[in-house]
């Protein structure tokens, strides 16, 4: 008895990091749609601090990644990190520190931020006290992680795991760099880099927390949770290798074509530029290898409303990879960049990639853990149109707005003056404004039903208690 | 019984969308023969439409002035819409027969140069809104239209080329994945060619 308790999966704290996870999703989404309102209604700030765009909207993209996405990110690790190591987790009670820690690290990081502290940084906005705390659940999650894969009971470690382990160094890695900052009072400090230096280190900091946590985080969460949908193995492994190393040695060199015409060197403009295109390879890769490993499963979308939206996550994940390094040439960015269009992009990696997998996975997932059948197919049926539908708008909504803000930024006369004002300009946009907030409710109210559809297949149950299966004698690791 | 695709099909198409898919099962055109007597009629359509519009109206853009071209530019950046929509047309319909043995569905090129024709052909249609080159009024015609041609390839593949509605579903998606990426390219590429001169004047 007491050998098998030994041998069972701590999935309780998985469980814990999905409520979690959907709880942060609603919150931040609905920032979200009160932010696009604003853009269309500007006064309904109200006049307060605390609603007014500046604040809010970091308060939504700090809740979308670290909120949403980490808790799903740090759930499907351990979840997955288990039955792919045949071991329960390592050290459980600092996996359950990690859960309960990040999230009061994103409720009073978010408090902070609406109250108006903040550096300033995109996507690093909190300050110092936060960073360090941020630090140092980073570090338990690394241990929990690496700790259970040290302690596997099969030798190969699986493809899925070597994402996560890179998002987890890797983000480790730029989290402390960036944050690199001399405080003045408890709710203050100055970055340690000044002037170019500063960008130059908040962009490698910035694309790479898009690159190793929207991507390859997520990337992780693909590999384990497809071929389970799919029940069959990984299309090609050998790709999916050749594509784990051309991801990570390419990535870390793109985050200056977020600084394109900006007082940094020309051939870091290029440097960065040219990296981006190449990165189009291995991103391509895995979009082809998950393709071709549900195609051969297609029997199972009969009866498996979920795998929906891990197919059409992959056609969004293809579209943002390929409208990434686009974006990135120099002669499309200089019409692209302080536009709309890079939300639009954003947002289909965010909405389309980022978020459709971890609807998929999460409807994978809670069934088996609650063991018992989803609430609701048709809910789940529902959700995946909202959500195709409210994607498609947003990103047509901002390419449109997009592409006008560009022309007419740069439109000049035939004196060479500036043919239209920043105002004007800024007004026009109200209509675009207003179909992304439609579009937000939308994708928003999808979320709302899938919340509403977990919580009901969970209400009153306790995570099956699952043990790890002996290893094949093949792989099994020599003691 | 197999037979020869009609240039009726346009209007049977727009109304009957369902039979016009079946009818599509049934023929054994060449891809040329599908070309000049269905696609060729359509994809004319809106580069004529945006050409006639914005050289008498100027497109708006949301400021207050419309945006002239000058007609040299004008008529190579319609030609341009022209080769564009034409190689947009014929990679999808040869990235779609190059899926079909993936997906089980029929590998003949003239079903497959229809049926992408056939889901495009609301687009062409609504293209009659760049009379009105107004940038909104165009959003707000082509993105329900382009919902509809979204609905019409999830529910054409599977009957004009064949196969399960599953499989069609994952084909569909493939090609969905193709056409958002053909979209953002056909932006990308306007951008760089405004960088580069072509269309209209940027301080750039």
């Amino acid at each position: 008895m007491q050998q098998q308790s030994q041998n069972t999966y701590h999935d309780q704290v998985v469980v814990r990091l999905i409520q979690f996870s959907v709880f942060w999703a609603v919150a931040a989404m609905l920032a979200g749609v009160y932010l696009s309102a604003e853009l269309v209604w500007p006064t309904i700030d109200f006049g307060q601090f605390w609603l007014s765009f500046g604040r809010l909207r970091p308060l939504h993209t700090n809740g979308i990644i670290f909120g949403f996405g980490v808790s799903a990110l740090m759930a499907t690790a351990f979840y997955s990190v288990q039955r792919t190591s045949h071991t329960p987790l390592f050290a459980p009670r600092l996996a359950w520190f990690c859960c309960f820690a990040w999230q009061l690290i994103v409720l009073l990081g978010g408090l902070s931020l609406l109250a108006g502290f903040t550096t300033a940084k995109e996507y690093a906005e909190l300050e110092w006290p936060f960073d360090i705390a941020i630090a140092i659940v980073w570090v338990a999650f690394g241990v929990v992680f690496f700790g259970t894969i040290a302690n596997r009971k099969i030798k190969p470690i699986y493809i899925s795991n070597w994402f996560y382990g890179a998002l987890i160094i890797v983000i480790a890695m730029l989290h402390i760099v960036n944050s690199m900052a001399i405080p003045v009072t408890i709710g203050k400090s100055y970055s340690l880099y000044s002037g170019a230096q500063d960008a130059l280190v908040q962009w490698w900091y910035g694309h790479n927390a898009v690159g190793f946590l929207l991507t390859g985080g997520f990337l992780g969460m693909l590999y384990y949770f497809l071929p389970k949908h799919a029940e069959r193995p990984i299309w090609s492994y050998r790709l999916s290798i050749v594509a784990f190393w051309a991801f990570v040695y390419s990535y870390i060199w793109a985050g200056p074509h977020h600084l394109h015409y900006n007082s940094i060197p020309e051939w870091v403009q290029s440097l960065g530029m040219a990296m981006s295109v190449i990165l189009l390879a291995p991103s391509w890769a895995t979009m082809i290898n998950g393709i071709m490993t549900v195609s051969t499963a297609w029997e199972k979308l009969r009866t498996d409303p979920a795998l929906k939206f891990i197919v059409l996550s992959l056609a969004f994940y293809g579209l943002a990879t390929f409208e990434g390094p686009m974006m990135s040439l120099r002669s499309v960015n200089v019409v692209s960049h302080f536009t709309d269009w890079t939300i639009g992009h954003v947002h289909s990696g965010a909405l389309g990639w980022n978020a459709m997998i971890t609807y998929g996975t999460f409807y994978f997932m809670v069934p088996r853990l609650a063991g018992r059948e989803l609430y609701s197919n048709r809910l789940a049926n529902i959700h995946f149109w909202l959500a195709l539908a409210g994607t498609m708008l947003y990103i047509m909504a901002m390419w449109a707005a997009g592409v006008s803000q560009g022309l007419l930024w740069l439109s000049v006369d035939q004196l060479g003056e500036l043919s239209f004002g920043f105002k004007d300009i800024m007004a026009s946009m109200t209509p675009y404004y207003l179909l992304r907030l439609v579009a937000g409710i939308i994708f928003l109210a999808g979320t709302v039903l899938m919340g509403y559809n977990l919580f009901m297949t969970l209400r009153g149950q306790r995570p099956v208690p699952v043990q790890a299966p002996a290893a094949d004698p093949a792989f099994g690791v020599q003691v | 019984m197999t037979q020869e695709i009609q240039t009726n099909i346009i209007l049977k198409s727009l109304i009957a969308p369902e039979t016009a898919f079946s009818d599509l099962s049934q023929i054994e055109s060449g891809a040329l023969t599908v070309f000049f007597r269905y696609s060729l009629w359509l994809i004319v359509l809106p580069p004529a439409f945006s050409l006639i519009g914005a050289a008498n109206f100027g497109w708006r853009i949301g400021a207050e002035e419309p945006l002239m071209m000058e007609s040299q530019s004008l008529l190579l950046v319609s030609l341009g819409y022209l080769l564009i929509l034409i190689f947009g047309l014929l990679s999808t319909a040869f990235i779609s027969r190059w899926m079909a043995s993936t997906y089980g569905a029929s590998a003949n090129l003239g079903k497959h140069i229809a049926l992408i024709t056939m889901v495009g052909e609301p687009l062409a249609i609504a293209s009659i809104v760049h009379l009105f080159p107004d940038v909104l009024v165009n959003v707000l015609v082509l993105i329900p239209t382009m919902i509809w041609s979204m609905y019409l390839l999830y529910k054409g593949i599977p009957v004009v080329l064949d196969t399960p509605p599953e499989r069609g579903m994952l084909m569909a998606s493939s090609l969905l994945a193709w056409l958002l990426v053909a979209a953002v390219s056909l932006l990308g590429i306007s951008m760089a060619l405004w960088t580069a001169g072509v269309g209209p004047l940027l301080g750039v």
